[in-house]
């Protein structure tokens, strides 16, 4: 009855089982295929037929603009998995990726707001990673001067982003020219991502898949990785080794922090060019689940990722087809990640 | 002044006890050893179930019936993952909440702006009466009267009955249960469950009494707040219900003084109940911890 926060590389759904490919393969079909099933039962009551619409979610997701619209959704989730996978190595719950990516985006936009140039952009990356940074570090402070848990905590201040966001927005850098729904002004051009070479998505893929490479590396080749790994696995030895556990503990989540507020910034300098209400679409908690199917391995955290932007852009067709609410696809996200979580990886023995 | 008080205190008892009875739940749950972030999932189905129900069948009770069953089925997949499957109990806990917010946008956009029969008022006799007491209690719905009983009740069963015992066995020492031959699976997953029921009558008060209204995402993080709430009560029914009408205060303060004319930054105010709460876990520190029961500690270390 523990819960799993330390990596454990045997048990990953997305790592072919150690026990045979044909019984994990099976098993992987058959979750699978029960919550497709279970989904298209709910599409059932509500008058839509499944089969058509579940063809039309896949085939959208095949068109090259909805790739191009794959990867521009998963290039934040990518940093924000990578926000929960850093501090997960060292035994830390970031649930809070959401808040960092928040305060990252306020953060981005208020450095635009004043620097404009060419020195603007990496400026707002800068103060995004460092705003991401801030947020978590709030979290990991009270988790190591006074012991709160850090996963109750991240999620308090989810909420207390999204107010610090509204405010901003609807106060003192409200747009004074926008109409309609209230929002900061949009980013001048130079202060925008450059498109990777005649398509649609923005640099920030790039950003976002360096900084995995990066904590791939550091996790698994660097002695800071190693101690980061000690401390996760049982942090009473890693006290009596003599490593310093409280600061460990703060780096991984200032880390995991600045990852989140970079999926923050490359989000608005990417695609919204302003903050408005609902600019983070659940990217913070979409990203804690990729990072958990991955079971906190950066590489595996990659393809959930992707396979969960595929999911939010096919629930886009979903509306459009079908004329259901788009959110209806957090259903069919929520019983894919049950259905994998609960019955593709080894029952642990505990 | 005094009529401000009298304001934000009759604010707090109206707008804690959906708070309270999702806290009550999460109570029990933490007590048997699983934390489930999926009570604000079970808040959600259950305002929608409570309020749809009630729209179509035209009583309020049979609304409030529905949202208990609603919140209950959904605990039962929290249950049913942590409890038999062994999955982790933070992202199981998100899940079945993005799961909850998925049904009710499903199947509630029918209900947005619909109007449905609620709870109203009721004043009770002679006790209405009294100053300030009479104002601040005895003028609420009938939901918020059972809430009144609801935490004593739950602080009396988890103190000095044989199911009480066994669910506080179940959080603190699980192995005894087996040598005596129970289950303490079997006892985690119906706290568990009854724990999402109770979260599903809060939300339902809160969608037929509270709000008179469904829309999507309306808990606004209240589950969330339970959860913290319980943590920093230290697991005591009775500390819960004075926790969550704080946040009631919270909640009510913002209103109360804006009717009189101060104009205070809506923001910051929303963002209130969630310092508070940061703020209390913060002072408390490790002594929360200290207080937690033994299988939980595992979670939370």
């Amino acid at each position: 009855m523990t819960t799993q926060l330390t990596p454990d590389r045997v048990a990953s759904p997305l790592l072919a089982p150690k026990s045979g490919f044909g019984p994990a393969l099976a098993r992987w079909v058959g979750a699978l295929a029960g919550a497709i099933a279970i989904f298209s039962i709910l599409l059932l009551t509500k008058g839509a037929d499944p089969i058509a619409t579940l063809v039309d979610m896949v085939v959208s997701t095949t068109t090259g603009a909805s790739i191009e619209q794959i990867v521009i959704k998963a290039a934040p989730l990518v940093l924000a998995a990578m926000a929960v996978v850093l501090p997960a190595r060292a035994g830390l719950a970031n649930v809070g990726g959401e808040g960092q990516v928040i305060i990252g985006a306020v953060a981005g936009a208020g450095v635009g707001l004043v620097v404009s140039g060419p020195a603007a952009l990496p400026l707002m990356l800068i103060g995004g990673a460092l705003g991401g940074a801030l947020w978590a570090g709030l979290a990991v402070a009270l988790r190591v001067t006074v012991g709160v848990n850090e996963a109750v905590t991240t999620l308090l201040l989810n909420y207390v982003a999204l107010d610090v966001m509204l405010y901003l927005i609807y106060e003192p850098w409200k747009d004074a020219n926008g109409s309609g729904q209230p929002a900061t002004p949009p980013l001048a051009i130079e202060q925008r991502l450059p498109l990777v070479g005649g398509t649609a998505v923005h640099m920030g893929i790039v950003l976002a898949l360096v900084a995995a490479a990066a904590v791939w590396l550091t996790l698994r080749h660097t002695s800071f990785g190693f101690r980061l790994s000690v401390v996760g696995g049982n942090p009473e030895a890693a006290r009596r080794a003599g490593l310093p556990v409280a600061r460990l503990l703060v780096t991984a989540m200032l880390l995991g922090g600045a990852l989140a507020g970079l999926a923050g910034v490359i989000h608005l300098a990417g695609i919204e060019f302003k903050l408005r209400p609902g600019l983070t679409t659940n990217i913070g908690y979409i990203a804690f689940l990729a990072a958990w199917l991955a079971r906190h391995n950066p590489l595996p955290a990659v393809a959930a990722a992707f396979m969960l932007a595929a999911i939010t852009v096919g629930g886009d067709s979903l509306q459009l087809d079908s004329g259901l609410p788009a959110a209806t696809v957090n259903v069919l996200m929520a019983l894919i990640l049950l259905a994998v979580l609960g019955w593709t990886a080894k029952r642990s023995t505990s | 002044m005094s009529d401000l008080v009298v304001d934000v205190l009759t604010g707090a008892v109206r707008g804690g006890t959906a708070i309270m009875f999702a806290a009550l739940g999460e109570t029990l749950a933490e007590r048997a050893g699983v934390v489930n972030l999926g009570t604000e999932g079970s808040m959600l189905v259950g305002a929608l179930a409570g309020y749809a129900v009630a729209a179509e069948t035209g009583t309020p009770w049979a609304g409030l019936a529905a949202g208990l069953v609603a919140g209950g089925l959904l605990a039962l997949v929290h249950a049913v993952m942590v409890v038999w499957r062994r999955a982790d109990q933070f992202a199981t806990g998100l899940t079945v909440m993005f799961l909850g917010l998925g049904l009710t946008s499903l199947f509630g956009a029918a209900y947005v702006g619909r109007a449905a029969p609620g709870f109203d008022p009721v004043a009770v006799p002679l006790l209405s009466d009294l100053p300030v007491l009479g104002e601040v209690l005895f003028h609420h719905d009938p939901v918020t009267y059972l809430s009144f009983a609801a935490a004593p009740l739950m602080w009396w069963w988890l103190r000095g009955t044989r199911g009480g015992l066994l669910l506080r066995t179940a959080g603190e020492r699980a192995d005894v249960l087996h040598v005596h031959g129970y289950r303490p699976g079997l006892i985690r997953g119906a706290a568990v469950v009854a724990g999402g029921a109770l979260a599903g009558v809060g939300g339902a008060q809160l969608a037929t009494a509270y709000a008179h209204a469904w829309f999507e995402g309306m808990t606004a993080g209240r589950g969330f707040i339970a959860v913290a709430l319980v943590i920093f009560a230290v697991w005591r029914p009775l500390w819960v219900m004075a926790g969550s009408y704080l946040f009631g205060a919270a909640l009510a303060l913002a209103p109360a003084l804006q009717a009189r004319g101060l104009s205070l930054n809506q923001f910051a105010l929303d963002a209130l109940p969630f310092l508070i709460t940061l703020a209390i876990l913060a002072i408390l520190g490790r002594r929360t911890l200290r207080a937690a029961p033994e299988e939980l500690r595992r979670v939370f270390t």
